[in-house]
């Protein structure tokens, strides 16, 4: 999926947090974003997302403003914290996928996707009793459900032991090879195995995009 | 003790069978006692488990209201029910006004969707010649009661509720568990949250048929918190509250007829004897099986 983000600027309240914030990438880009904490990264999400409600034509997906986009469906999420999600509430693993499933995947190829994740046998277990890396994958598993041409990921790997990163990020790698659209916030770019081809840092909410060409060559500012 | 409880089972039951009013009352209780956890559930899970008693309260003045029109205007109503009904979807309705006002204190548009709802109630109760025996029937239930409409509506609504929240299971579920996603799935949250709230008002005002605006709460909640504590997966945890609430349903209507005390309170209790009894042994085998492991 393309991306073009014109201008954007958006605070809550009184405050800013994204400051004339403008950049395109092209479907089957793989984009990691970083930034200090409290730097916007997941307000900007947010906003991609339609979370956040922003001005008309300053976002545009697959060309269409975004006020307007009404396929979200094609875009996969993982949040950052799973505030959102009620949990606490007994639910499992399958159910949670099957309900997210709205027509596309079928059952083999959730048990396929959950087999790349790792979490094939806890298809049955109540999502309370899992651990932060195991709901971690849950979620990731969720956003695959239904065939995402882009797949937004907001910091995936915090609290991830080393292996479970590594395969994650090889799940990620290979749909990016399969031509999704990847957007990874990343709290650092140099530890990531991503094989990203944009990286864009956030720095008081203003954004400087480079491709990998530039990042390799200049490093970090 | 020894044979006492069997004759007591057996007048209980040709009490069912010789006694419309008992008929009713069990066929109210089963319905009743099916929907209240199956929406107590959704409430429970979006944190919101104090709704039903603002509704109830907000219907109550409703029945009040109804009580007005009929006894001092003469207004050709049938029943304050009906009134109470609306109310109650009211009562619903205003408090997602609330919520999304209030965005950042969602709660408090609990105690001001109560704060209406007696203050009307007080009032028509006032206006409408004082505390009677409807008024007593209203707060602590009067499931001995019901009239065949009320069954017939029950019925109706109950099959309705039921379908609907078969065809919408997905949407549904999650809408409950995790609004931002539903939104991303391209589901009209606000259009099922509307819904949602209708039905709960619609719930909640039949409900209070069974056990009374006072405990209506009780009854969509506690089986829900019981079966949560024990529940592996959503479904089976539905399951056991629906079955935890039945099964105070008609211990409740089974010893209020024996021992002549009020249904609706022995309903209630008989919940929370379900749930302190679940609570216990759940502590004591979850107990036993730590010792196990550690030897
Ligand atoms: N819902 C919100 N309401 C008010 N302020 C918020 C909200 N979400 C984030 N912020 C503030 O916006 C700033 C950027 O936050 P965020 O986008 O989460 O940063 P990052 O993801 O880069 O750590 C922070 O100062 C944060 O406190
Ligand atoms: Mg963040």
């Amino acid at each position: 999926m393309r991306i073009d983000v014109d201008n954007l600027s958006f605070g809550y309240d009184y405050r800013t947090v994204l400051k004339n914030v403008s950049f395109s990438i092209e479907s089957g880009d793989f984009l990691v974003i970083v930034g200090q904490n409290g730097s916007g990264k997941s307000t900007l999400v947010k906003c991609l997302l339609g979370i956040n409600k922003v001005p008309d034509s300053k976002i545009f997906l697959n060309g269409i403003e975004i006020n307007d986009f009404s396929n979200w469906i094609q875009i996969g999420y993982v949040p950052q914290k799973f505030d959102d999600f009620n949990y606490e509430f007994p639910i499992t693993v399958n159910e949670i996928l099957n309900v997210t499933k709205l027509t596309k995947a079928d059952e083999d190829e959730k048990l396929e996707i959950m087999d790349n994740l790792g979490i094939l046998t806890l298809q049955n277990e109540n999502i309370n009793t899992l651990s932060g890396g195991q709901m971690q994958r849950v979620f990731i598993a969720r956003a695959l459900m239904n065939h995402p041409t882009l797949l937004i990921l907001d910091e995936p790997t915090v609290g991830v032991d080393q292996d479970n990163t590594d395969r994650f990020y090889r799940v990620v790698n290979d749909l990016n090879d399969q031509g999704v659209t990847i957007m990874l916030i990343s709290h650092d770019l140099n530890s990531s195995k991503a094989n990203f081809s944009h990286a864009m840092w956030l720095d008081n909410g203003e954004a400087t995009l480079k491709n990998i060409s530039e990042v390799a060559l200049g490093g970090e500012e | 003790m020894g044979i006492e409880p069997l004759i007591m089972a057996s007048s209980f039951i040709r009490a069912l069978i010789e006694r419309e009013f008992m008929q009713l009352a069990l066929i109210t209780g089963v319905f009743i006692g099916f929907l209240a956890p199956l929406i107590g559930a959704f409430v429970v899970i979006k944190r919101l488990s104090l709704i039903a008693d603002t509704l109830s309260h907000f219907s109550l003045a409703g029945l009040a209201i109804g009580m007005y029109f009929i006894n001092i205007l003469s207004l050709p109503i049938g029943d304050p029910l009906y009134i109470g009904m609306v109310f109650g979807i009211i009562g619903a309705l205003l408090i997602e006004v609330l919520r999304g006002y209030y965005r950042n204190y969602k709660e408090i548009s609990m105690p001001i969707v109560i704060s209406i709802g007696t203050a009307l109630s007080a009032l028509f109760i006032s206006l409408s010649g004082g505390f009677n025996s409807s008024v007593y029937n209203y707060l602590f239930g009067s499931i001995l009661t019901v009239g065949r409409n009320f069954v017939i509506i029950i019925s109706l609504v109950t099959l309705v509720i039921l379908a609907l929240v078969i065809i919408f299971y997905k949407q549904i579920v999650i809408v409950s568990f995790d609004e931002a996603y539903a939104r991303l799935l391209g589901i009209s949250v606000r259009k099922f949250q509307i819904v949602t709230t209708i039905i709960l008002g619609i719930v909640v005002s039949l409900a209070i048929e069974t056990v009374g605006v006072l405990l209506v709460g009780s009854l969509m909640i506690i089986p829900v918190a019981t079966a949560m504590k024990v529940g592996r997966s959503f479904k089976s945890t539905l399951a056991l509250a629906i079955i935890f609430s039945e099964a105070s349903v008609l211990l409740g209507l089974w010893f209020s007829y024996i021992f002549s005390i009020p249904s609706g309170a022995t309903i209630v209790l008989f919940n929370i004897a379900i749930m302190v009894s679940v609570v216990i042994l759940k502590k004591f085998f979850f107990n036993r099986s730590l010792k196990e492991k550690q030897s």
